[in-house]
């Protein structure tokens, strides 16, 4: 009685994998002359922006059809090398910059170069930075669609509650925290109402802290090592970390202290494992009122404003010994070097980088296009939600740093952030936890090579 | 003064299966609260009112039924295969004599030194090369063809059987094959079962190589959909707890209707040692 | 030449068949034999040709590569090897493997030796007790994993509601490196105490009672009873348990990704959790396979040193 079971379901089993096992590959088939792109990004409320431009693009490209594809955050590298890797992989994607290096070695990032003479583009209308950040070897990958810098989200409605003015030319250092951590201080409140700067004031019953202090590179910690005077890596495509010196050790130490011996900052433990906020548990603190701003990048603005019930504003960052810096990043969309549609795709990327595009970008409030002199578009939206994002560009036109490029670095932000999480959780010195970070980080990097 | 003692002795096992029970009934629990009642009540309360919702979501739009059926599946085909190809194998281990028998029976006994994780990188590779990532194959094929543990186990108790049975059925003229169904089976009932349980067990649970070898939604197992339902919605736990439920309760109920031979059947594999 | 006898005209009348070579009969009767066992040795020999011993080489040969999946394989000889030592990934995994293991092989042993202790009685209930143990062993290890985080959650978590009641403010307990362990450790001892019970439980069951008749008479007490009988004898069951815990305990996996990636910080990145980030989310599969021919000689010799240690201890005759 069992066997026609067993039979049946051993055809079905069969049939089933036979289909599947013929139809994992194709992800670009063509239909009746129509091309059709699959375009890959990790979730984000930009995506909303983007099928409006691709909504655009295919009134003009009537062969071509796009769709978006979406990954988590976390898991959009790993994920995406294992299609590449099955000579699979989507016709055109977001590269996000830690892997901009390896990817270009592995050759999966189509070298757009002669592509981009042949059609004469313009590349000064984009931030010179950018188009570097994107280079190798001479060779461009593609063409910059947006910019981010790193500043602090506040919550408005609090500050005007404690009579707090918006200060300007505020400036941090290692030794004191200078005239920005008498600010943070009289930001944090405790259940008694007496903030940091009064004797009263009871750090282990806060109502809400002045700022966090996140473990994170880009929007973390990055800016105030570049303030002080230490880079991650000295040069782009680099074999060594240059972070462990004594400047860096005090950056991070200050960036400890705001948690733990100043009681600025929330707790490590309250930023999800190894305090970097990698579910956003820093957004949520800010909403639910807890900390009164937050370190964040531009690109968060829309999420934020999603969440928040209160009026948002944007302060710049403090500057500090080495003066004003901060994290300038931007996005390419890179063409799948063994995509089957390469010539739609580039239609596409050529789109992307328009100022068609990025004004639907722009004007939308999604992201700062990477075409400056479309800036004024998203201030104007943002401006009409009643959110200054001005603090934003006034930092493009700082010093700046990027994100580090060079091989093994995906890998060794992943094993910094690890290995400094102890610190950043006050359970162990910021010393040691600095030495082995950057120890494992040398050994990643060079292994990468 | 003896009563007080057997008094004494119950509530200590009552107390430690308080312990072992306690994570299903929170889990139970949970994942019958709505959000707000999750969050606005103690987790050891049961729920103000039964909210169904999470399991509505869990299988209409988080894919759920799908997981399920593909667990039942990968399942069965790897218990069918592992108990069939293992009693066989197991059967001429034990009870037929060939050239090579015993030099054959070391080998796969050796196999048993070599942990798991060493193998999977060098099967997610031959997976890849024979294009069977992400399809149903992959799930079983590694697992199918029978485990050298069940094995081995099943060999120690067809050793045991007496002689002469066999014996006589061979003088008879019956095929080697006739004598396993005839003769064999029906002695065989405890360990086969014993078998057919570990292979269960095993791969309604397993985790690693399915995390490795599938990412699309259609192939994925229970295990794997639970997992990455935590990280994706790490704080909606009354989602979160309905989907460990989804993804126990069908052993749990095999486990209440068949726990006496279960537990004999676990009994069974620690004998010999 | 007489007339031949009865017994030989009977032999002379009978046709006699040819008599074969004798090595050719042998081998005749040998490939005849094999023939009616390939049928039913095939299919699992060929499993564990293609699934288990052809990996095996595939990693050795692995070892030895530089490998992305993406571009070309290339040879690099033991360079895997030597940054093995120095790479910190391995070194720090391998002894927070080491730290795992030593948590929770005696924390599983005492406990399910403990239980089998207590319900190796003759009075009722103690089967559905048994079965309760039991439980554990069948329920998926990430759901498990999952209830377990939701318990231990430093906010709203069972435990540290259940500390809050008699005043005592519970810890983060997977957010602090020094409880992260211990927690895991726990969990699985939870998973597998009582599978490990029915073990001891068998073992005991084995031990005549007149020993401790025996014993009783010569005026031993019930702690004496316990280590001068009972442990010796249960040396057997014990291996068994050891052994295969300790091989279990370096595997494990899916209780590390669902409770805390690693974290946090690398507390709990065990080698195991470690081969795999290696190998599917940096793509280092030289490495990865490097790393898990180390494991495979750590449990090698673990598991030698555990037989030795009991070779002169277990006695199978209880005359």
């Amino acid at each position: 009685m069992l066997r026609p079971r067993l039979a049946m379901a051993a055809v079905l089993g069969l049939v089933v994998a036979v289909t599947g096992a013929c139809g994992s590959n194709s992800n670009s088939k063509s239909s009746g002359g129509k091309i059709h792109l699959t375009y890959a990004m990790w979730d984000t409320p930009e995506k909303d922006g983007y099928q409006k431009s691709i909504d655009q693009f295919e009134k003009t490209h009537p062969n071509i059809t796009v769709s978006i594809q979406t990954f988590a955050y976390n898991d959009y590298q790993p994920k995406l090398t294992t299609e590449f890797s099955s000579g699979g992989g989507p016709d055109i994607y977001w590269v996000n910059t830690p892997m901009i290096a390896e990817w270009i070695k592995d050759g999966v990032m189509a070298d757009l170069t002669d592509k981009i003479n042949a059609a004469h583009i313009d590349l000064s209308q984009y931030l010179q930075p950018l188009i570097d950040l994107h280079k190798y070897n001479g060779k461009l990958y593609g063409l910059p669609k947006d910019w981010d810098t790193i500043a602090y989200f506040y919550n408005a409605d609090y500050f005007a509650q404690h009579h707090i003015t918006v200060p300007t030319g505020l400036t941090w250092n290692p030794t004191d925290g200078g005239s920005w951590l008498t600010f943070v201080k009289q930001l944090t409140v405790d259940t008694a109402g007496n903030d940091a700067t009064s004797p009263q004031f009871n750090p282990n019953s806060v109502a809400t802290y002045g700022v966090d202090s996140p473990n994170e590179m880009q929007w973390g910690f990055e800016p105030f090592l570049a303030e002080n005077g230490v880079k991650i890596i000295n040069a782009p495509y680099a074999k060594q970390v240059s972070m462990n010196t004594p400047a860096g050790q005090q950056t991070f130490q200050f960036l400890t202290d705001l948690m733990y011996k100043y009681h600025v900052a929330s707790a490590g433990s309250d930023l999800g494992t190894d305090a970097a906020a990698n579910n956003s548990e820093d957004q949520a603190l800010f909403a639910q009122g807890k900390v009164a701003m937050i370190e964040g990048g531009s690109w968060e603005t829309s999420g934020i404003k999603q969440e928040v019930k209160f009026k948002l504003g944007v302060m710049e960052a403090p500057a500090g010994p080495q003066g004003k810096w901060t994290v300038l990043n931007g996005l390419i969309d890179s063409i799948n070097a063994h995509g089957k549609n390469q010539d739609a795709a580039w239609q596409f990327e050529q789109w992307l980088g328009s100022t068609d595009s990025e004004r639907i970008l722009g004007s939308g409030g999604y992201i700062w296009p990477g075409i400056p002199s479309l800036d004024q578009t998203y201030a104007d939206y943002w401006k009409q939600q009643g959110v200054d994002v001005s603090a934003f560009m006034t930092e493009s036109k700082w010093n700046t740093v990027t994100w580090p490029v060079t091989p093994g670095m995906n890998q060794a932000q992943l094993d910094i952030a690890n290995l400094l999480a102890p610190a950043y959780l006050n359970q162990e010195s910021v010393a040691s936890a600095l030495a082995k970070a950057a120890n494992q980080a040398n050994s990643d990097l060079s292994t990468a090579g | 003064m003896r009563s007080v003692k057997y008094i004494l002795f119950y509530a200590c096992l009552v107390l430690i299966a308080g312990v072992f029970v306690a994570p299903y009934v929170l889990a139970i629990f949970g994942a019958f609260k709505s959000p707000t009642d999750l969050f606005g009540t103690a987790p050891w309360a049961p729920p103000h009112s039964v909210y169904l919702d999470n399991f509505q979501t869990l299988f209409n739009s988080k894919g759920f039924l799908r997981y399920l059926a593909n667990t039942a599946f990968v399942t069965g085909v790897l218990t069918t295969g592992q108990v069939v190809f293992g009693v066989l194998t197991a059967y001429a281990f034990a009870r037929l004599q060939f050239p090579g028998r015993d030099a054959t029976f070391a080998l796969y006994l050796a196999t048993l030194m070599v942990p798991n994780v060493v193998t999977l990188v060098p099967l997610y590779t031959i997976m890849r090369e024979a294009q069977l990532i992400n399809t149903y194959w992959a799930l079983f094929l590694p697992y199918a063809l029978g485990s050298p543990y069940t094995i081995f186990l099943m060999r120690q108790f067809f050793m045991s059987l007496p002689e002469d049975v066999f014996a006589a059925a061979r003088v008879d003229g019956c095929s080697e094959f006739r004598i396993l169904l005839s003769i064999l089976l029906p002695m065989a009932r405890p360990i086969i079962t014993t078998a057919a349980l570990i292979a269960l067990v095993f791969g309604w649970n397993n985790f690693m190589w399915p995390l490795i070898v599938t990412d699309d939604p259609s192939k994925q197992v229970l295990a794997v959909g639970v997992a990455n339902l935590q990280s994706s919605f790490s704080n909606q736990w009354n989602l979160v707890l309905a989907a460990s439920l989804v993804a126990l309760v069908p052993l749990l109920l095999l486990f209440a209707a068949f726990q006496k031979q279960i537990v004999r059947s676990i009994q069974l594999s620690g004998i010999n040692r | 030449m007489g007339s031949p006898d009865l017994a030989e005209q009977v032999n002379l009348a009978a046709p006699r068949p040819p008599v074969p070579h004798p090595r050719r009969r042998r081998t005749a009767r040998a490939l005849r034999r094999l023939a009616v066992a390939a049928p039913f040795v095939l299919p699992s020999f060929a499993g564990v040709v293609v699934f288990l011993l052809i990996p095996v080489v595939i990693v050795l040969l692995l070892s030895f590569a530089r490998w992305n999946f993406l571009t070309p394989m290339s040879w690099v000889g033991v360079r895997n090897f030597g940054r093995i030592t120095h790479d910190y990934h391995v070194f720090r995994a391998l002894r927070t493997s080491a730290y795992y293991v030593l948590w929770n092989i005696p924390l599983q042993t005492i406990f399910a030796l403990g239980l089998a202790l207590l319900l190796n009685r003759r009075l009722p209930g103690m089967g559905l007790f048994r079965a309760l143990y039991v439980l554990p062993y069948m329920s998926m290890p990430v759901a498990m994993a999952v209830i377990w985080g939701w318990m231990f959650n430093a906010r709203n978590g069972a435990v540290n509601h259940l500390l809050s009641l008699v005043g005592i403010h519970g810890p983060n307990w997977l957010g602090d490196i020094h409880t992260a362990l211990p927690v895991v450790a726990m969990v699985s001892t939870w998973q597998y105490a009582g599978y490990n019970m029915l073990f001891f439980l068998a073992g005991l069951q084995a031990i005549p009672p007149h020993l401790y008749e025996a014993a009783n008479i010569d005026g031993a007490g019930s702690v004496q009873r316990f280590i001068r009988i009972t442990l010796p004898l249960l040396n057997p069951t014990m291996l068994f348990v050891l052994v295969t815990d300790v091989i279990g305990s370096f595997q494990i996996f899916d209780v590390v990704y669902v409770l805390t990636q690693g974290g946090p910080g690398t507390a709990t990145d065990v080698i195991n959790y470690q081969i795999y980030s290696t190998a599917f989310r940096n793509f280092d599969v030289g490495s990865a396979s490097a790393m898990s021919l180390l494991l495979f000689g750590v449990i090698l010799v673990a598991t030698v040193a555990q037989f030795r240690f009991f070779r002169n201890r277990t006695t199978y005759d209880v005359g």
